[in-house]
């Protein structure tokens, strides 16, 4: 007799406590979301033995290149804004490992979109803990300062040299350092075309770094003037404006 | 009809596992009252936020096992507990530099722990910014507990007692780096160090100076009180306080952080309470006495471009330092003693057994 009760009440309850999950039909779809970097159209090499060259002359190798995105928005086409959930919105994209330049974004609200933004490293203004849950990524992937329990937002190092000049290494971090200098930056961007999220569907938009903007953007920086920046109030900034203005939209597929 | 319903619920039951990792029922969560935080009536207001990290009773239990567990250390042996001893203000005794794992060494002098509610920056060069992100220096640091946090979130997931803790701490009930770094906070923000003999005179509660312990905080406030302010005995900001520089370390001090030439050998000013307990003295632990330490202002000290300017003799380009006298020397110490707090180093509360 009890039992005729139970079985049917635990079977109400299950159902209840998996109400939540069901999404199959709440219209969301599947973003995914690709970093390419390029410099000069072509795909950027890590490699000693591909040259580029800067607007102070000088040519660079790249030996590694990463860097932290965070806090992912999608902006609808009337101006409101889907929230990817903060806590799973960090990555890391590093040029070395061609899985991590692919994020798969799930559960994005299915709508007619026309911006993304998202930030270049970890926004601790606010909040002191915030990203802490990414600390384990970050540090097998060695970005992190362990002696000031901070992020490296970009590394970016290789080596350089000069017109008629030697070969010497390159290095660059570029991080926040307490609350006196702030290196996060949130960049907006628009979409080539309109992005649209269908209930089950995957759609993918390409997000291109023209990375040789990381020397030669808004500010240009030379590498013999300066060749290692890593807690540097006065080059620091000026690289993380320059990549910030790096990114745009080349390739929406619906 | 009753093996319907069985098959019923074995579909979903699958359906549901998705919502393991996101939420585990833990059948005896108790009650977790909130802890009160008093601020002793001759302290400021706090820096630290507690509206962001409240902290709770179940919250400060995890965080005091968390600090005195070997499991945050890559050999299993370094604790936060073994650099910071209580009786000794929380620090490591007699030891001039922290040791680490397998006897590595550490390039500076482990400093106290208390009033880190009243701190703006922490570490001698104030490299970091919040008192909840402090740990990961010692924990990820190769000369200290050399341990990165994916491996100790892997052996705590691995103890009930932690995955108990965890989730009767925080609501979200997840062990990870967040509520980790939470709970050592909620720990560490309640060590409160306010009942010395200095403290008990500052509040009038019946305690008076000896003559001798008056003429030392008389010569105190003239000659020590500028940087060594106020009842926290410091204004927390970064001083060349004329150190011969060390080649064993040549420590650059804060200059590692802001990147400043300026800031080249310059350290934080360090808080003098429960100063008789923490020796040895300075950023590498070079003195063992306080003697020491005032022989050092009064004549070891060597000039440098970013020495301070409050002992030098600007016109003439001059280091002064302080000048005292050997019986000025004695009752500035007999003064310093006065800040001892033996109900701190003695509270069970923060105690490892």
């Amino acid at each position: 007799m009890i039992k005729k009760f139970i079985v049917p009440l635990f079977v109400c309850i299950t159902l209840l406590s998996c109400k939540n999950d069901d999404d199959s039909d709440n219209g969301a779809g599947t973003l995914n979301l690709e970093f390419t970097n390029i410099i000069a159209s072509e795909s950027v090499v890590i490699s000693d033995k591909i040259n580029y060259t800067n607007k102070s002359n000088e040519t660079y190798t790249i030996s590694d290149l990463k860097y932290i995105i965070s806090n992912i928005v999608l902006i609808k086409t009337d101006g409101s804004e889907f929230v990817y959930p903060k806590d799973e919105s960090y990555f890391l994209i590093n040029e070395k490992d061609s899985n991590s330049k692919k994020l798969t974004l799930q559960n994005i609200e299915g709508a007619e979109y026309s911006k993304i933004k998202f930030g270049f490293g970890v926004d601790q203004s606010k909040y002191p803990l915030e990203g802490a849950n990414f600390v384990p990524t970050a540090e097998e992937n060695d970005m992190i300062w362990s002696w000031a329990a901070g992020f490296k937002f970009l590394v970016f190092e290789g080596t350089y040299t000069p017109e008629g000049g030697e070969t010497d290494n390159y290095l660059i971090h570029v991080g926040s350092h307490g609350e006196k200098l702030d290196n996060y930056k949130e960049i907006s961007i628009d979409l080539s075309q309109n992005l649209s999220i269908k209930n089950q569907a995957t759609s993918s938009v390409t997000i291109k770094a023209d990375i040789a903007k990381i020397l030669d953007g808004k500010n240009t920086h030379s590498l013999q003037a300066k060749n290692s920046i890593q807690i540097d109030p006065d080059n620091a900034p000026k690289i993380a404006e320059n990549f910030a203005g790096s990114f745009s939209v080349t390739k929406v597929s619906n | 009809m009753r093996r319907l319903l069985y098959i019923g619920l074995a579909f979903l039951g699958i359906s549901c596992n998705s919502d393991k990792d996101e939420y585990t029922p833990i059948p005896d969560a108790t009650e977790n009252p909130k802890l009160e935080f008093i601020v002793p009536s001759n302290f400021p207001e706090p820096t630290y936020d507690f509206t962001l990290n409240p902290p709770t009773e179940k919250g400060f239990e995890l965080g005091k096992k968390l600090f005195y567990d070997g499991k945050l250390s890559s050999d299993g042996v370094i604790s936060c507990g073994f650099c910071h001893l209580q009786d000794f203000a929380f620090t490591h005794h007699t030891h001039i530099v922290s040791h680490g794992v397998d006897g590595a060494l550490g390039t500076r002098n482990a400093q106290p722990l208390h009033n880190l509610a009243f701190m703006k920056e922490f570490t001698w060069d104030g490299a970091v910014a919040h008192l909840d992100k402090q740990p990961i220096v010692p924990i990820t640091a190769e000369v200290e507990m050399n341990e990165t946090f994916a491996s100790i979130l892997k052996k705590l997931e691995n103890e009930p007692e932690y995955v108990k803790l965890f989730a009767e701490a925080f609501t979200d009930q997840k062990i990870n780096t967040e509520n980790m770094l939470k709970a050592l906070s909620q720990f560490t923000v309640m060590m409160i160090s306010a009942d010395t003999k200095y403290d008990k005179i500052e509040r009038n509660e019946g305690s008076v100076f000896t003559e001798e312990e008056q003429a030392g905080f008389d010569l105190f406030s003239a000659k020590c009180a500028s940087c060594h302010e106020g009842t926290l005995f410091t204004d927390q900001s970064y001083r060349n306080n004329g150190l011969p520089i060390d080649p064993e370390y040549n420590d650059i001090g804060r200059k590692r952080v802001s990147g400043l030439e300026t800031d080249i050998y310059k350290f934080k000013v360090p808080t003098l309470r429960n100063v008789r307990l923490t020796f040895p003295y300075m950023h590498d632990g070079r003195f063992f006495t306080l003697r020491q330490v005032l022989d050092h202002y009064s004549d070891g000290m060597v000039d440098h471009e970013t020495l301070d300017p409050i002992f030098k003799d600007l016109e003439n380009n001059t280091v002064v330092g302080i000048p005292m006298t050997d019986t000025e020397k004695e009752q500035i110490i007999a003064f310093l003693e006065t800040l001892t707090d033996d109900d701190y180093i003695n509270d069970n509360r923060f105690s490892e057994f």
